[in-house]
């Protein structure tokens, strides 16, 4: 789900990598411990003996350990994509937390402010995290001081290209989605126009 | 006690090929598994050796399936430099014990399935 006005124009998409039979192919692993036999063994495991760690719940997929960033809230953690050639796969080297792998971010150029004229933040292609629907936001009983323990809250990276920022959170493991911008269409008008004559019935309204 | 910066320093280098990286896998994993003793010694640590070793097991076990040399390459980097500073005790308590959360707090956990993450209210 998520909370991002949507637009006609947005944008869902993977880069087809898997799809070109000239790149080496994907073995991708995700997490998924749906058998249950497994799971149901791995929590006798862990009643018979508090300090055992379970290492792995069967054989291909490793369990993804609790990291500093588990919280109560934090978003189910995604074992990484592994790739093969094309893409780094800098989801292992990061030491970024394993739950931003299942967290979607959006890739958008900024719309120019309606009160201001200046179109500089305009230029670039930006990403940022959506906005947790549970959890990860409270108020200070005092003073009412907003607080939030979502690490990526008010995060934001700035590229160059689109092409850029989807390489980035390729090579991350992150999910992506691009959000196109609407672009003003400009027309030169001139008031002469107004006066040229038009050969059907109605003068065409031409200011708009 | 003197410090010496070069003690259990590991020259850096990339690996040769595949089985080059998985040989140097296994000596940094047996280096882990042997220190494990002295890391609960030297921390004073209450965890018992055994959780220490599974919970070194898990780290590798994490990233078992990685495929590129190159971050095998800096996996085992990492390793290296994480050893060098626990076995010199350069570490705080605090920094070794960010590995042991689930040993220390009861209710974090990471959960089995997309259900029962769901089910405890989490998010996605």
């Amino acid at each position: 789900m998520s909370l991002f006005r949507t637009s006609s124009r947005l944008v869902f998409a993977r880069l087809p990598i898997a799809a070109t039979a000239s790149r080496a192919p994907i073995v991708a692993i995700r997490h998924k411990s749906t058998d249950a036999v497994n799971t149901k063994d791995a929590v006798v495991a862990r009643t018979k003996e508090p300090h055992a760690v379970a290492v792995a719940t069967h054989e291909g997929v490793p369990e993804i350990p609790v990291d500093t960033a588990t919280s109560a809230y934090s978003p189910i953690p995604k074992y990484p994509e592994i790739h093969a050639d094309d893409v780094l796969n800098a989801a292992f080297i990061s030491g970024a937390p394993l739950d931003l792998q299942s967290r979607t971010v959006r890739i958008y150029k900024p719309a120019k402010p309606a009160t201001q004229s200046g179109d500089w933040n305009t230029r670039r292609w930006r990403m940022d995290w959506d906005v947790l629907l549970r959890g990860h936001r409270w108020e200070n009983p005092l003073m009412g001081w907003q607080s939030s323990g979502d690490s990526m809250q008010g995060t934001s990276l700035s590229f160059k290209s689109k092409e850029d920022a989807i390489f980035f959170a390729e090579k991350q493991g992150y999910q992506w989605f691009v959000q196109e911008p609407n672009t003003r269409e400009f027309r030169v008008k001139s008031y002469a126009e107004n006066f040229l004559h038009s050969p059907g019935k109605l003068k065409i309204i031409r200011t708009k | 006690m003197t410090i010496n910066p070069t003690l259990l320093a590991q020259t850096t280098r990339s690996s040769v090929n595949k089985a080059d990286a998985a040989k140097r896998v296994i000596k940094a994993y047996r280096d882990w598994y042997r220190a494990a003793p002295e890391v609960v010694n030297l921390y004073l640590l209450t965890i018992p050796t055994s959780t220490v070793r599974s919970r070194i097991r898990q780290e590798f076990e994490k990233n078992r399936h990685v495929q590129q040399l190159p971050v095998i390459d800096m996996l085992i980097v990492k390793s290296n430099m994480e050893f060098q500073e626990t076995m010199n005790y350069w570490k705080q308590t605090a920094q070794l014990m960010k590995y042991f959360r689930a040993e220390e707090d009861d209710r974090v956990h990471v959960p089995k399935d997309f259900m029962t993450g769901f089910l405890e209210g989490r998010n996605n």
